[in-house]
C-alpha cells in the first residue's frame, strides 16, 4: 500500500525485515525485488506521492513539485545548480531516459582500482538484464528523433564526430516532451510505474512524506530509522520510526552521506561524503533561421561520444546531449537580465542547445547541514576539467552550427558570448570556464559513500553493505567509486538489484 | 502553505546573516536604510496591511514587481505586463510554499534592493523611485558585484522573477510557445 502519510495524518511507527529509504532509481528496486521474495519491507520516501494526474505540464507547478529544494538545491558557493528528484521515483521521474549499460572500461577500472573484483559486465549481466526488463529499455526508433537531435545527429556526422541514437525507457511514447516534468500519460518507464508499483502489489508497505533523519545501529541487531512526517516544504508534521534488521540507504548521493553523517554512523575510512562527483554540465544554446520547437519530442535521443575513450582513458572525458527546455527553464539557463536576455527569450522557439556533460576528475565533498535534508555541499573544478568543458563548449558550438544554427550563445556570467557562423570559436577557450562566470548544472551526483574492497578507502563492500555496520546497505550514486561517464539510470538500478539479490542469498545471516 | 508569522519582522537581518556570513556586511550597512521602510511614508499599495494569504506584504509586492519588471524588460512591444498578469503572485505562492529556510530571506532582501542605491551605487533614490534607465543601472550593479553573496542574491531574484512571468501563458504568444498539451491548466492539489 503506498500511503500519503500527509493526508492520514499522525505519527508513524512500524517495524518491519527491511527498511528502504529513498524511492528513486536504486531503492525502487531493492524495495521491490525483496518484496518480491516474500519479505517484510518499508519503503520510505521523503517527497510526496504524484501520479501523472498530477504531472500538469506546467513548470511553476512541477518545478516545487519534482525537485529537491524546489530545484535551487546547489554547492555552497552557488556555482553548480543540482537537480535531484524529491518524490515517489525519485529522479527517474524527471529524467530524460537514457539508457546505456556501464561501460566496460569503467567496470574494469573499478575492478583494478578498487578492489570490485565481482563487477565484471559478464557477472552484472543478469542484473542488466532484469533492470532493462522491467524498465522496457528499447532504441529509440529514428521517426522518434525530433527536430532538434536530427540536427546535431546531421551536424555531428558532418563533422565525422562518433555519436549515435540511445536506447530509452519509454513504452507508447506520444512525444509530448515533457519529460523533464513528469510524464502525463505513463509512457515514461521510470520507478514511479514499474518498481513502485510491483513493491506495491508485493506487499511492501511504502510511505510518502516520511524524512529519515537518523539511522541508529547501535550495538544492536535491530536498527532504528528515525525522522519526520514532512510537508512539501520539509515542515515536520508528525514523528517517523521504524524499526529493522536490515537498512538499505538509497536517498541519494546528496542526501544518503548526509544522514550518515548526521546519525554518527562509523566512518574509519574518512570517506562518507567525499568524492563528490557531479558529472557537471553547460549548454550552449543554438538559435536556427527557423522555428524548430525543440521541447516537442523525445528530448534526448542522439548522443555524441567523440570526446570520450574510455578504452584509452577512463578517468576523463565529456560527451554531448542535446537539451531543450520550456521557458522558465530556458530563461534561467540563459544568461543575463532585461533587454539582451529578452531579445534571447523572443527566439526561444527557434533554439535548441547542445549540453557539454563532463566525466569529472574534481571531487567535493558533502557536510551534513544545520537542519535535516540541507546538506552542505562543497565543489571545485580541477584546471584539467575546466579546460575539457571549455573544449567542450567549442566543440557543441562547431556541432550546431554545422546542423545549421545560425549564431550560438555561451552561456558566460553576466556577459554571455555570442557566436555567429565563421566567428572565432577560440573566443570560447580565451574566456575559459570558471566556477561562477558559466552557468553550471548536475543532475548526476555520485560517489559519496564509495564501493570498494578496501575498508580503509571506501564505505561500502562490492554488494553496497557498509564496511562497518553489518546490515546496512547502500543503493544509490553514492556507491560508485568514480564518476561514471555514462547516464547513471541503468548502473544505479543494476547495483541496486545486485545489492537486493545479494541480500536474498544472504538472508537468514542478516536477520536472524 | 507556509505565512509569514505576523510578528516577524520585515527586515528579519539576523535571518541572513547567520546563513551567510558575508551578507552580514551587506545587512549592516543597508540596515538602517531598511529600518526608514518601516517609518517613513512608503509607496501607496505599501501601506496596506500584512495579507493574511500572503507570503510578501504589501511593500515587498511593490518592489518585486518592479524588480521583475525590469528583469524581463516589460519596455519591450508586444510585451505583456507585469502587472497585468499573474507573475507576482505566482512567486508569492511558491514562496510560501517552500521550505522557510530557502525564502525566509527573501523579503528582506527585497528591502535591501530597494535601498541598496543608497550605498552600492551612491544614488540618493530608493530602487522603487527611480527611472526605468537606474533601475537597470541598479541590478545590473548587483549583476557584476564583487561580493559573491550579492551576485547570488541577484541571481536568486532574477530565476524568481523568470519564473513567476515565463510561466504565464499570457507571456507564451510572444516566445512562439505553444504551451502544454494538456488544458486548461489544472490543480489536483
Amino acid at each position: 500500500m503506498i500511503t500519503k502519510l500527509l493526508e492520514r495524518g499522525g505519527d508513524l511507527e512500524e517495524r518491519a525485515e527491511v527498511c528502504v529509504i529513498g524511492s528513486g532509481g536504486g531503492g525502487a528496486v531493492v524495495a521491490a525485488e525483496i518484496a518480491a521474495a516474500g519479505h517484510d519491507v518499508v519503503l520510505l520516501e521523503q517527497g510526496h506521492y504524484w501520479t501523472k494526474a498530477d504531472f500538469t505540464q506546467h513548470e511553476d507547478q512541477m518545478l516545487p513539485r519534482l525537485f529537491e529544494e524546489a530545484g535551487m538545491r546547489q554547492t555552497a558557493d552557488g556555482a553548480i545548480v543540482i537537480l535531484q528528484g524529491r518524490n515517489v521515483g525519485g529522479s527517474t521521474v524527471h529524467n530524460l531516459c537514457y539508457a546505456l549499460r556501464t561501460p566496460d572500461p569503467i567496470l574494469a577500472m573499478w575492478e583494478q582500482e578498487h578492489g570490485l573484483p565481482g563487477l565484471t559486465p559478464e557477472a552484472l549481466r543478469p542484473c542488466f538484464e532484469r533492470v532493462e526488463r522491467s524498465l522496457k529499455v528499447k532504441p529509440i526508433l529514428e521517426q522518434e528523433v525530433n527536430e532538434l537531435n536530427r540536427r546535431i545527429r546531421a551536424g555531428s556526422e558532418k563533422l565525422g564526430y562518433s555519436g549515435f541514437i540511445t536506447k530509452h525507457n519509454r513504452e507508447a511514447c506520444v512525444q509530448s516532451g515533457y519529460c523533464i516534468l513528469g510524464c502525463s500519460y505513463d509512457a515514461k518507464q521510470s520507478m514511479l510505474v514499474t518498481y513502485v508499483p510491483r513493491a506495491d502489489a508485493a506487499g511492501a508497505r511504502i510511505y510518502a512524506n516520511a524524512r529519515a533523519e537518523r539511522i541508529e545501529a547501535g550495538s544492536q541487531h535491530l536498527k532504528t530509522v528515525s525522522g519526520s512526517v514532512v510537508d512539501q516544504s520539509g515542515r515536520a508534521m508528525g514523528r517517523v520510526r521504524v524499526q529493522a534488521p536490515i537498512v538499505v540507504l538509497a536517498a541519494g548521493a546528496i542526501n544518503s552521506p548526509d544522514l550518515w553523517l548526521r546519525s554518527g554512523l562509523p566512518n574509519g575510512s574518512g570517506q562518507v561524503g567525499r568524492n563528490l562527483h557531479l558529472h557537471p554540465a553547460c549548454m550552449v544554446a543554438g538559435f536556427y533561421e527557423q522555428p524548430i520547437n525543440a521541447y516537442r519530442g523525445i528530448p534526448q535521443s542522439y548522443y555524441v561520444d567523440q570526446f570520450i575513450n574510455l578504452e584509452r582513458n577512463p578517468r576523463s572525458g565529456y560527451v554531448l546531449m542535446p537539451i531543450a527546455g520550456f521557458p522558465v527553464l530556458t530563461s534561467v539557463a540563459l544568461p543575463g537580465f532585461g533587454r539582451a536576455h529578452s531579445r534571447q527569450m523572443r527566439d526561444f522557439s527557434k533554439l535548441g542547445g547542445l549540453l557539454v556533460l563532463l566525466h569529472d576528475r574534481s571531487a567535493g565533498h558533502v557536510e551534513a547541514g544545520s537542519s535535516p535534508g540541507r546538506p552542505k555541499i562543497y565543489y571545485s573544478l580541477e584546471p584539467d576539467d575546466r579546460r575539457l568543458l571549455a573544449e567542450g563548449l567549442v566543440h557543441s558550438a562547431e556541432v550546431l552550427f554545422a546542423g545549421g544554427a545560425q549564431r550560438c550563445l555561451v552561456p558566460f556570467q553576466p556577459d554571455a558570448l555570442e557566436l555567429g557562423r565563421g566567428d572565432d570559436l577560440g573566443a570560447i577557450t580565451k574566456r575559459g570556464v570558471r566556477e561562477g562566470e558559466i552557468v553550471l548544472n548536475s543532475t548526476h551526483p555520485q560517489s559519496t559513500l564509495r564501493m570498494g574492497g578496501d575498508p580503509k578507502s571506501s564505505v561500502v563492500n562490492a554488494f553496497g553493505e557498509s564496511h562497518e555496520v553489518p546490515g546496512l546497505f547502500v543503493a544509490d550514486m553514492s556507491v560508485f567509486p568514480t564518476s561514471l561517464g555514462a547516464p547513471p539510470q541503468i548502473t544505479t538500478a543494476a547495483l541496486a538489484d545486485r545489492t537486493a539479490h545479494h541480500v536474498l542469498d544472504r538472508w537468514k545471516e542478516l536477520v536472524s | 502553505m507556509y505565512r509569514r508569522p505576523a510578528t516577524m519582522p520585515p527586515t528579519d537581518f539576523a535571518a541572513l546573516a547567520t546563513t551567510r556570513r558575508g551578507f552580514l556586511r551587506l545587512a549592516g550597512v543597508t540596515a538602517s536604510f531598511t529600518t526608514l521602510a518601516q517609518l517613513r511614508a512608503v509607496p501607496a499599495a505599501a501601506t496596506e496591511a500584512l495579507s493574511s494569504t500572503s507570503f510578501f506584504s504589501a511593500a515587498e509586492q511593490e518592489i518585486l514587481t518592479q524588480v521583475v519588471e525590469r528583469m524581463i524588460d516589460s519596455d519591450q512591444p508586444g510585451a505583456p505586463r507585469v502587472r497585468d498578469t499573474a507573475t507576482v503572485p505566482t512567486i508569492d505562492a511558491l514562496c510560501g510554499s517552500l521550505d522557510p529556510a530557502i525564502t525566509q530571506p527573501l523579503p528582506t532582501l527585497l528591502h535591501v534592493v530597494d535601498y541598496a542605491p543608497f550605498v552600492f551605487d551612491l544614488c540618493f533614490k530608493r530602487f522603487t523611485r527611480m527611472t526605468p534607465a537606474e533601475q537597470d543601472a541598479s541590478l545590473e550593479s548587483w549583476m557584476r558585484s564583487r561580493l559573491a553573496l550579492r551576485r547570488q542574491a541577484f541571481m536568486a531574484l532574477r530565476n524568481l522573477s523568470f519564473l513567476g512571468y515565463y510561466s504565464q501563458a499570457e507571456t507564451w504568444p510572444l516566445l512562439g510557445y505553444a504551451g502544454p498539451l494538456l488544458l486548461p491548466k489544472t490543480d489536483p492539489t
